[in-house]
C-alpha cells in the first residue's frame, strides 16, 4: 500500500494527496499496466481492424462524441499502427512524457470507437484510466530507457510525486466497484439480490451463446440446478463491490477484499465465460501493493541471471 | 504538481467517476456500469440470426457469420440495433454472404432469418424446450 506522511508540518495529511511511494513502485504500475494493455490490443487485434471496415450503425461514445460518423478505414489502420508502437515505448519508459499520453489516448480513441457500434465493453474502462494516470505522471523516472539516459542514472527519493497517482489509481478502482455495486440496487433492487436475478442472468448468458452458435459454459446448465446458491452469490457479489474502499485500509483486509473480489470474477468467467482480464489477471488490484517487490525481492536465481546480464 | 493541484485534480476524478451515475448515462471510460444489474426474469427475448432450408428446419450459425466478431457481447449488441434501427434486412444480407463462404452450412436451398426469440432461458440451458414466442424481422437468401 502507498505510505501516507510527510505533509507539510502545518497542513493535516490527507489520503490520497499526501500518499508517498519511491518512483520504482510507479514504474512497475508503468511497465504492468502497458504490458497488459498492448497485449490486450494484440490479443484483439482482429476486433479493432474490423473497425476500419465498418459503416452503419455508428453512434458515437467517449472521444467518438465528437465525431458525425464512421472515420475512413486508413484512419483506424493508422491510429491502431500508432497506439501499438507509442504502447511500446509506455512499456520501456521511452520519450515517454510524449509517448505515455499518446499511447493512453490512443487507447482512449479506439475503445470510445469500438465503443461506438452499440454495445460498450466495461472492461476497457479501468484499464483507460489507469493508462491516462499512469501516463500524465512521472512514471518513467525509474526503470525506463528514459532513466537510463538521464546523466548520472540516479533515482530519484520517495515522494507523493510518485505515490499520489498510484494512490488515485486505488481511488479509481474502489469508486468503479462501488459504482458497480450500487448500480445492482438501483437498477435491480432488492430482487437482484432476494430473487433468481443472479440465476436468471447465468442461463441468460448460457442461451445467448448457444442461440449465437458460441459454446456456453459447460457449468452453466450445472448451475442453474442450485436455485439455493444464487441469493447468497449474489448478496456476496453486491457487499463485494459495495465493501471495496476497504482495500484502501491496506493490510490484511486490503487482501481479503483482493481476493473476494478476484473469486467473484473467477466466479463470473466460470459460469457466464465472461471474462474481466483485468482483475483477473491482478493487475486492477496492482495500485493497492508495493508492487516494485515483484523486482526488488525476486527471486535469487533471477537475481543471478538478471546480474549477470547488468554486468 | 503542488499540493493544491493534487487535491484539485483528486477531487475533479473523483467528480468525473461519480458524474455518470448521478445524471444516469452511460459512456466510456466513465460509466454506470449498468451491466447484468437490472434485475431479470427466466422468460428473455434473445436476437439470432439462423439458417432456415426449405422444410422449414432451422440451423445455427456461429458468431463469426452472424456478426463478424467472436465477442458474443458484440455480436448480440449490434444484432439487436440492427433490428431496432430497422435495419435488419441489411444485416441479413451481410450475414448471408458471410454464411455463403462458411463451410459448416448445412446443403441445400437456404435462407438466412433475422430473428427474435424469446425462451425460457433457465428450461433452455437444461436442454428442455424453451422457445416461447419468435418474430421474422428480415429473411434473405444465401447466394450460392
Amino acid at each position: 500500500m502507498t505510505d501516507v506522511v510527510d505533509a507539510p508540518s502545518a497542513t493535516r495529511s490527507l489520503p490520497i494527496v499526501d500518499a508517498v511511494a519511491p518512483p520504482e513502485r510507479l514504474a512497475m504500475l508503468r511497465i504492468l499496466t502497458g504490458t497488459f494493455a498492448v497485449a490486450y490490443l494484440l490479443i484483439r487485434l482482429p476486433v479493432f481492424l474490423q473497425l476500419a471496415d465498418r459503416s452503419t450503425g455508428f453512434d458515437g461514445v467517449g472521444l467518438a462524441v465528437f465525431l458525425d460518423g464512421p472515420v475512413p478505414g486508413v484512419v483506424v489502420d493508422v491510429t491502431i499502427a500508432l497506439t501499438l508502437l507509442a504502447g511500446v515505448g509506455y512499456l520501456l519508459g521511452w520519450r515517454f512524457r510524449v509517448v505515455g499520453p499518446i499511447f493512453a489516448v490512443g487507447m482512449l480513441a479506439l475503445g470510445s470507437y469500438r465503443g461506438s457500434w452499440g454495445q460498450l465493453l466495461h472492461f476497457e474502462n479501468l484499464m483507460v484510466l489507469y493508462l491516462l494516470i499512469v501516463a500524465l505522471a512521472p512514471s518513467a523516472d525509474a526503470w525506463s530507457l528514459d532513466a537510463r539516459r538521464r546523466a548520472g542514472g540516479e533515482v530519484p527519493p520517495a515522494s507523493s510525486v510518485y505515490g499520489w497517482p498510484i494512490a488515485l489509481a486505488s481511488l479509481v478502482l474502489v469508486i468503479t466497484y462501488v459504482i458497480t455495486g450500487f448500480a445492482k440496487l438501483r437498477y435491480g433492487g432488492l430482487d437482484w439480490i432476494f430473487g433468481d436475478t443472479l440465476r436468471n442472468h447465468v442461463a441468460y448468458s448460457a442461451a445467448r451463446l448457444d442461440l449465437l452458435g458460441g459454446t456456453p459454459s459447460p457449468f452453466a446448465g450445472f448451475g442453474v440446478r442450485l436455485e439455493w446458491v444464487w441469493p447468497v452469490a449474489a448478496a456476496a457479489t453486491v457487499l463485494i463491490e459495495l465493501a471495496a474502499p476497504i482495500a484502501l485500509l491496506g493490510g490484511r483486509i486490503r487482501t481479503v477484499w483482493v481476493v473476494a473480489a478476484w473469486l467473484m470474477h473467477v466466479g463470473i468467467l466460470v459460469f457466464m465465460l465472461i471474462g474481466f482480464p483485468m482483475p483477473l489477471f491482478l493487475v486492477a488490484f496492482a495500485p493497492l501493493y508495493r508492487i516494485e517487490r515483484l523486482w526488488t525481492d525476486r527471486p535469487a536465481w533471477l537475481r543471478r541471471v538478471s546480474d549477470q546480464r547488468s554486468r | 504538481m503542488d499540493r493544491r493541484a493534487r487535491i484539485l485534480v483528486t477531487a475533479g476524478v473523483v467528480g468525473a467517476l461519480v458524474a455518470p451515475v448521478v445524471f444516469d448515462r452511460d459512456g466510456f471510460p466513465l460509466s454506470t456500469y449498468p451491466m447484468y444489474s437490472r434485475a431479470r426474469g427466466d422468460a428473455v427475448t434473445l436476437a439470432t440470426a439462423q439458417a432456415v432450408d426449405s422444410d422449414g428446419t432451422r440451423s445455427t450459425l456461429t458468431l463469426g457469420v452472424i456478426g463478424d466478431s467472436d465477442d458474443p457481447l458484440i455480436v448480440a449488441g449490434e444484432l439487436r440495433d440492427a433490428i431496432r434501427d430497422d435495419r435488419a434486412d441489411q444485416r441479413c444480407d451481410e450475414i448471408a454472404r458471410r454464411a455463403a463462404t462458411w463451410s459448416g452450412l448445412p446443403a441445400g436451398q437456404l435462407e438466412i432469418e433475422v430473428v427474435t426469440e424469446r425462451h425460457d432461458v433457465v428450461a433452455q440451458v437444461q436442454g428442455d424446450d424453451s422457445l416461447l414466442e419468435r418474430t421474422v424481422h428480415a429473411s434473405c437468401e444465401v447466394p450460392s
